[in-house]
């Protein structure tokens, strides 16, 4: 035994030579660049999300760079990004948030993709006062934990669909209608469903399906069971982009006949390519759409920014990437009005933001979320096999009037 | 005899200084280590079910689980309504003193060892008559109904999750927290260690190997073995439900089925060290834990994206050129290091033979 005991000695000690000669980290601002970390979800149930956000990471960092970078004091800086895979893990996640910031020296971060992985992230970045601008964690319990290092450039989950409970109010005369809906068991959809309990409350909807689907879902046949069966005015479906996806496949394939039904995530699944006819007249919330009449200096308008984004990546960019790039305007904003690499002259900087970007207008509230920019709903609408999103709500840039109620599966082509 | 037993005196002391020192001189790496705590911790109580017993389970996650919930839960739950905290949409904010953070947290890791324990003596007394295949499937199901069912119970976040209470921010110290959350992963560690070597040493391990080589055999003897399987299981859950415990405080958000009831992870990882270090030895799980800490953490950021495929084939080399592990290995290659005698004329006359 006492030769095993050697052996593990011998090893333990190159193990530790090893560590001690590997401690050497990165500065926050290396040269010329401003190094920034994100832990991305490369693998795993968000990893389409996950590309979305990484590219539209890399889409602004690229633009910004080509285009003079970030001058702070008097010196011009680029963007550089590390990134790290998270395997859509929460503790995954919490953990490469700790190696970014002790090992690889990062002072300021960018979120990961969803609520869950950016509520596992936040309380390390506040931990160490790292400013955090997250592009896709939406749960409203993230801005009610009084954190002050997270800034999200996005709207909160909870208002993403309470829109189009409004409007099947409105297109019911006003009075109360029958809701059925179902969201996955995460903490983005969770809270979507938040908001429709909500706003059913406030316009007296009833809700008579209110099921939970599990993660990664690829199934639910069962609730649509009981939606044929009941017959609802309004399904609400959330659960990401497989959500989505499941959605329409089972909707079409079971031919559920419902006058209106409101999902998330339909660009980010690319449900107009992906199931052309079948998805029409789905009505979809989302943070951005190209056709939206904001601009900067740095994508010109959201139309432009699609374009360019359809050069470099080879699809419409889904508002996922769009809200990650527009996390990278904000920090450049920021550096260059704090003037400074200071944590907290940069978070300083931060809380006052205003400012317009092609995603949106972006100003964030004491909680640290963006309070500047509403939600919008469009709807698929196909000609021929050619399916597009339209914007229909809020009025100020609705593109089509919203289609109301939805044809039954017998009466489409 | 006496000299080998200073040998490990010295052996021990060593690494028990270099694990309090560890903090201070890795301090950048204060998390990994404290990961790899757990990770042995995991690994070693695997191997008494898997290695010493020889009932494979993948049940222990469901300790491990357990364990970060309950913590959690009474950490806040003796202090504040555990419902409101939980709550996603709520607008208010709870705050624990620095007191309140460190009573809460010790009696939530007092409980998390003692409920599991109870839990893993009752679902024992249930699923332990299954034996081989039909135990590790039983075992399978446990932890994926756990976090199935996590997930629909509203006062531990259901689906939301579960956001652990923040270091008290009295504490101005950044690093207090790593450093707090280390030593105590660390002196699980320890007392894990010395409880498994305690075992090794008693004759509770040759009943729990008397039942792996032949269960029945073992009745025949007169042991009644359902009682030691029981007593077995619960002492593995003791330890995960306590290393679950610390996990949950360190990441500070628990997720039903990501966190907690990891099967898919932290479930399969823990056979895999145990394997890979070489099961029923005492070494074996902590050098299994410590290669695959190192594997997972040096190579994973170099090959994104194909991580899992290069687990998978670690997976298939493993099983293919080390089925016994790292110390099965050792111990055929040198097998007088273990203090087998081998009598070379025999072994000759062996070969002869074939």
């Amino acid at each position: 035994m006492n030769k095993i005991a050697k052996l593990f000695v011998t090893f333990i000690s190159a193990i530790t030579l090893a560590l001690v000669s590997f401690t050497s980290s990165f500065a926050k601002v290396e040269g010329e660049y401003i190094v920034l970390g994100s832990a991305i979800s490369l693998t795993g149930k968000y990893s389409s999300n996950g590309v979305h956000t990484q590219n539209g990471y890399n889409m602004a960092v690229d633009r910004i760079n080509k285009m003079g970078g970030v001058e702070v004091q008097g010196k011009k800086y680029k963007f550089e990004i590390i990134y790290y895979d998270d395997e859509s893990n929460p503790k995954r996640a919490a953990q490469l948030a700790e190696r970014l910031i002790k090992q690889d020296g990062v002072h300021y971060m960018l979120g990961p993709y969803s609520s869950g992985l950016t509520k596992a992230i936040a309380p390390v970045t506040e931990k160490y006062k790292i400013p955090m601008v997250e592009a896709n964690g939406a749960s409203r319990s993230l801005f009610t934990k009084g954190y002050k290092y997270l800034f999200a450039v996005l709207s909160p989950a909870n208002q993403y669909l309470e829109v189009a409970i409004d409007l099947a109010v409105e297109k019911n005369g006003g009075k109360g209608v029958k809701i059925a809906q179902a969201f996955e068991q995460d903490a983005f959809s969770q809270d979507v469903r938040l908001g429709i309990l909500d706003a059913a409350k406030r316009t007296g909807s009833e809700i008579i399906i209110d099921d939970k689907l599990p993660k990664e879902l690829n199934d639910m046949a069962a609730t649509l069971a009981k939606v044929k069966a009941v017959k609802p005015d309004v399904l609400v479906v959330s659960g990401h982009t497989k959500g989505a996806l499941t959605a329409i496949r089972q909707i079409s394939e079971m031919k559920v006949d419902v006058p209106m039904l409101a999902m998330t995530h339909c660009d980010a699944a690319k449900l107009s390519k992906q199931h052309g006819k079948k998805s029409e007249f789905a009505l979809c919330a989302s943070q951005w759409h190209k056709n939206l009449s904001y601009k900067d200096k740095f994508f010109g308008s959201g139309k432009k920014y699609a374009k360019d984004f359809q050069k470099e990546f080879g699809y419409d960019p889904p508002y996922q990437s769009a809200e990650s790039s527009a996390a990278l305007l904000v920090f450049k904003d920021a550096f260059e009005r704090a003037n400074s690499f200071d944590r907290d002259a940069v978070r300083d900087a931060l809380v006052d933001t205003e400012m317009q970007t092609f995603y949106g207008n972006i100003k964030f509230g004491p909680g640290g979320q963006n309070v500047a920019k509403p939600m919008i709903l469009f709807q698929v609408r196909c000609k021929g096999d050619d399916c597009e999103n339209r914007v229909v709500a809020p009025t100020k840039w609705a593109s089509d009037k919203f289609y109301h109620p939805i044809p039954k599966w017998s009466e489409r082509s | 005899m006496e000299k080998v037993k200073q040998k490990d005196l010295i052996l021990y002391s060593g690494l028990i200084i270099l694990g309090l020192a560890a903090p201070y001189l890795f301090s950048a790496f204060k998390v990994q280590l404290t990961y790899l705590c757990v990770l042995i911790v995991l690994a070693m109580t695997w191997n008494l079910q898997g290695g010493e017993m020889g009932y494979n389970t993948f049940g222990n996650i469901l300790f491990y689980g357990l364990g970060m919930y309950l913590t959690a839960s009474v950490q806040v739950g003796m202090f504040f309504p555990l419902a409101e905290w939980t709550e996603s949409g709520g607008e208010k904010t709870f705050v624990h003193t620095t007191a309140q953070y460190f009573q809460g947290i010790g009696v939530g890791l007092l409980v998390s060892a003692i409920v599991p324990a109870i839990i893993a003596g009752a679902i024992g007394y249930a699923i332990l008559g299954l034996r081989g295949h039909y135990f590790a499937i039983c075992t399978l199901g446990l932890g994926i109904a756990a976090g199935e069912i996590a997930g629909g119970i509203e006062i531990i976040g259901a689906g939301q999750g579960f956001t652990t209470p923040p270091f008290p921010a009295e504490i101005v110290d950044a690093e207090a927290r790593g450093k707090f959350f280390y030593f105590l992963s660390f002196a699980l560690l320890v007392g894990t260690f010395v409880f498994v070597k305690y075992i090794y040493g008693s004759r509770f391990r040759l009943i729990l190997n008397a039942i792996r080589d032949n269960e029945d055999k073992a009745e025949a003897m007169g042991i009644q073995t359902m009682k030691y399987k029981i007593v077995g299981w619960m002492c593995s859950a003791f330890f995960c439900g306590l290393a679950g415990g610390i996990m949950g405080g360190l990441i500070g958000y628990i997720d039903s089925t990501d966190v907690a009831f990891d099967g898919r992870e932290m479930g399969v990882f823990m056979v895999l060290m145990a394997i890979l270090g070489g099961k029923g030895t005492l070494w074996g799980p902590v050098i299994g834990a410590t290669l695959f800490h190192f594997f997972k953490e040096g190579l994973w950021t170099l090959i994104l994206g194909w991580q899992y495929v290069a687990l998978g084939v670690l997976i298939v080399v493993i099983v293919v050129y080390f089925p016994e592990g790292v110390m099965g290995w050792l111990r055929e290659k040198y097998p007088e290091r273990f203090g087998e005698v081998i009598d070379e004329k025999d072994r000759k006359a062996q070969v002869e033979l074939k």
